[in-house]
C-alpha cells in the first residue's frame, strides 16, 4: 500500500453494510487533517445523516465549496448542517439505486466527501487558469487553505500553469531530516524518463517561496518546509484527469508524513534486530557456572 | 572486514586486551566501598594514562584504564546529518538496554557516542577475549549498519517519490 486512498473507508463499508441491513447507528470517526465525521440515524433506520467538520470550512465557502458539493450530491446536501459540524448529507437508503454498479458509484462518491470539499479551491484555480490562458497573461488570486493548525495549502493560477504550495511542519528533528531526504527524491525523481510528464516539484526549508513572501505571519523556523508543485494544463486538460490530479495532490502531505513514519518504524525494527544480535555475541562471553548438585550426609539434595 | 579498517581494529584489540588486566580493589578512601576506580577518580595512583586510538578526526576510541576497571568510549563516523541522526538513534536504542548489555554504560563520555565500562567483576564472570571480541564486532558492524540504514532510507524515498509522481501520468 504505497499510495493512500482519498475516499473514507469507514463511510464506504458502513454504508454498504447498512444498505443490506438497515439498523440504527450513531458513530463518530475521523479522517486525515483533523476532519471529523458523524454518521447517525436521527429519525428512522433507513435515513442516515452524515456530517463532516473540517477546519478550513470558512475558506472553502469562499472558494465555492457549496457549488461543488451541490453538483456532487444534489438534494442530499442539507441546507443547514448539524450543530458542531460544517456540512451534512441526508442519505435516504430507500431512495438509493438498486444493488449494482450505480449504487457502488454513489456509495463511493459519498465516501469522497472530504476529497470533494477540499477540491473546491483546485477547481476554482483550474477555471481561473483557463480564463487567464484565454486572456494571455495575468495571475489569479492566491487561494490559501489552512487545513491544519500550522500547515496550509496555497493554490495560485497563472496564464500557463497552476502552482500548488504546501507548507508542512516537521515536529521532530528525525522527521525533519527524513523529510529532507524524501523531498530531495521528489525533486530528483523527475529526471527519470518515465515520469517526465509529472508536475515539477520544488522544495525549500525555512524560507517561503517567492509567491508567499508577501504573506504576513508565516512561520519561519528550521522545521518548516515548503513544497511547490507546478501543474501544467495537461494535468487538468479533461475532467477525469483533473479529478485524479486533485484527489492525488490533496493527499501529498499525508502521503509524505505517512512514509516518514513508515521508515522510522522500519529503522526501529532493524535496530531491534541488530541489538539482539549484539546481545547474542555478548552472551557468548559469559562462562557457564557449573551447578553441582550437593548432597547432605544422608544422601538427600541440599536445598538452601 | 575491509582492509582499511583492519589496522585500526587490530590496534584497538591489542590495546584493549593489554588494558584488561584487572583485579579486585577496594576503595582507599571510603571504607567497605568497592567501586570502579575509573568512574570514581578519587585516588590518582590507581588510574592509568588514558589512550586515544584514532583512525581520523571523526572516528576514535578512548581507553581509560585503572586498577579495577576500564572505560572504553567510541566515536562513530558521522559524515552527514542523516548518519548523525541514525547513529544517535542507534546508540540511544542500545543504551536504553544497558542492563542486558552488562558492560555498556548508560551515558557516553562527553565527546563520544557510546561508552563501555568493564570492571573486574565482568572479567571474573566472563571470558576476557570474548568481551574483546564483542567490542570489536560492535565497532565493525555499527558502521555497516548505519550506512545500510542510510541506503535503505534513500531507496525508500526514491520509490515513494517515483510512485507518487507516476500516478500523475495515469
Amino acid at each position: 500500500m504505497i499510495l493512500l486512498e482519498s475516499n473514507n473507508y469507514i463511510i464506504q463499508t458502513t454504508l454498504a453494510e447498512k444498505l443490506v441491513k438497515p439498523s440504527s447507528l450513531d458513530v463518530q470517526f475521523v479522517d486525515f487533517d483533523g476532519v471529523r465525521f458523524h454518521l447517525s440515524t436521527p429519525e428512522r433506520k433507513t435515513c442516515l445523516l452524515l456530517s463532516m467538520s473540517i477546519k478550513c470550512w470558512d475558506e472553502l465557502v469562499k472558494y465555492g465549496v457549496d457549488n461543488v458539493l451541490r453538483r456532487e450530491y444534489g438534494d442530499r446536501l442539507q441546507a443547514a448542517a448539524e450543530p458542531e459540524y460544517n456540512v451534512s448529507l441526508e442519505l435516504d437508503l430507500e431512495k438509493f439505486p438498486p444493488a449494482g454498479e450505480e449504487r457502488e458509484a454513489l456509495v463511493r462518491s459519498i465516501s469522497l466527501l472530504k476529497r470533494n470539499a477540499l477540491a473546491a479551491p483546485f477547481e476554482l484555480a483550474f477555471e481561473t487558469q483557463k480564463q487567464l490562458a484565454a486572456g494571455g497573461s495575468g495571475q489569479g488570486d492566491l487561494l490559501a487553505l489552512h487545513y491544519r493548525d500550522e500547515e496550509a495549502i496555497y493554490v495560485q493560477a497563472s496564464s500557463d500553469r497552476v502552482t500548488v504550495i504546501f507548507s508542512t511542519v516537521f515536529r521532530e528533528e528525525t522527521d525533519r531530516i527524513f523529510g529532507k531526504v524524501f523531498l530531495q527524491e521528489f525533486v530528483d525523481a523527475r529526471r527519470l524518463s518515465t515520469i517526465q510528464s509529472a508536475p515539477q516539484v520544488l522544495y525549500t526549508t525555512r524560507d517561503p517561496p517567492l509567491e508567499l513572501r508577501h504573506l504576513p505571519n508565516l512561520a519561519q523556523s528550521e522545521d518548516v518546509g515548503y513544497v511547490t508543485f507546478i501543474l501544467f494544463p495537461r494535468h487538468f486538460a479533461n475532467p477525469s484527469v483533473a479529478e485524479s490530479t486533485i484527489s492525488h495532490i490533496q493527499n501529498f502531505r499525508d502521503y509524505l508524513h505517512y512514509h516518514i513514519k513508515c521508515s522510522k518504524a522500519y529503522m526501529h525494527s532493524r535496530m531491534r534486530h541488530r541489538v539482539s544480535e549484539f546481545q547474542k555475541v555478548l552472551n557468548r562471553a559469559k562462562t557457564e557456572v557449573a551447578v553441582v548438585d550437593r548432597k547432605t550426609v544422608s544422601g538427600r539434595s541440599l536445598v538452601r | 572486514m575491509s582492509n582499511v579498517l583492519r589496522p585500526y581494529l587490530a590496534a584497538v584489540r591489542s590495546t584493549l586486551t593489554a588494558a584488561l588486566t584487572l583485579q579486585d580493589f577496594s576503595s582507599q578512601i571510603v571504607e567497605r566501598h568497592n567501586k570502579p576506580e575509573v568512574e570514581v577518580g578519587g585516588s590518582k595512583e590507581v588510574l592509568l594514562q588514558p589512550m586515544t586510538i584514532s583512525r581520523n578526526e571523526n572516528e576514535r576510541v578512548l581507553i581509560e584504564a585503572s586498577v579495577n576497571s576500564i572505560r572504553l568510549s567510541i566515536k562513530i563516523k558521522q559524515a552527514d546529518e542523516i548518519e548523525r541522526i541514525l547513529c544517535h538513534k542507534f546508540t540511544r536504542f542500545m543504551m536504553q538496554r544497558a542492563e542486558s548489555f552488562i558492560v555498556l554504560r548508560r551515558k557516553p563520555v562527553k565527546g563520544y557516542d557510546i561508552s563501555f565500562l568493564i570492571t573486574n567483576n565482568h572479567t571474573d564472570t566472563m571470558l576476557k577475549h570474548k568481551i574483546v571480541d564483542f567490542i570489536i564486532q560492535f565497532m565493525e558492524e555499527v558502521d555497516k549498519e548505519i550506512s545500510e540504514m542510510k541506503l535503505s532510507l534513500n531507496a525508500r524515498a526514491r520509490v515513494v517519490a517515483e510512485s507518487y509522481l507516476q500516478a500523475f501520468n495515469s
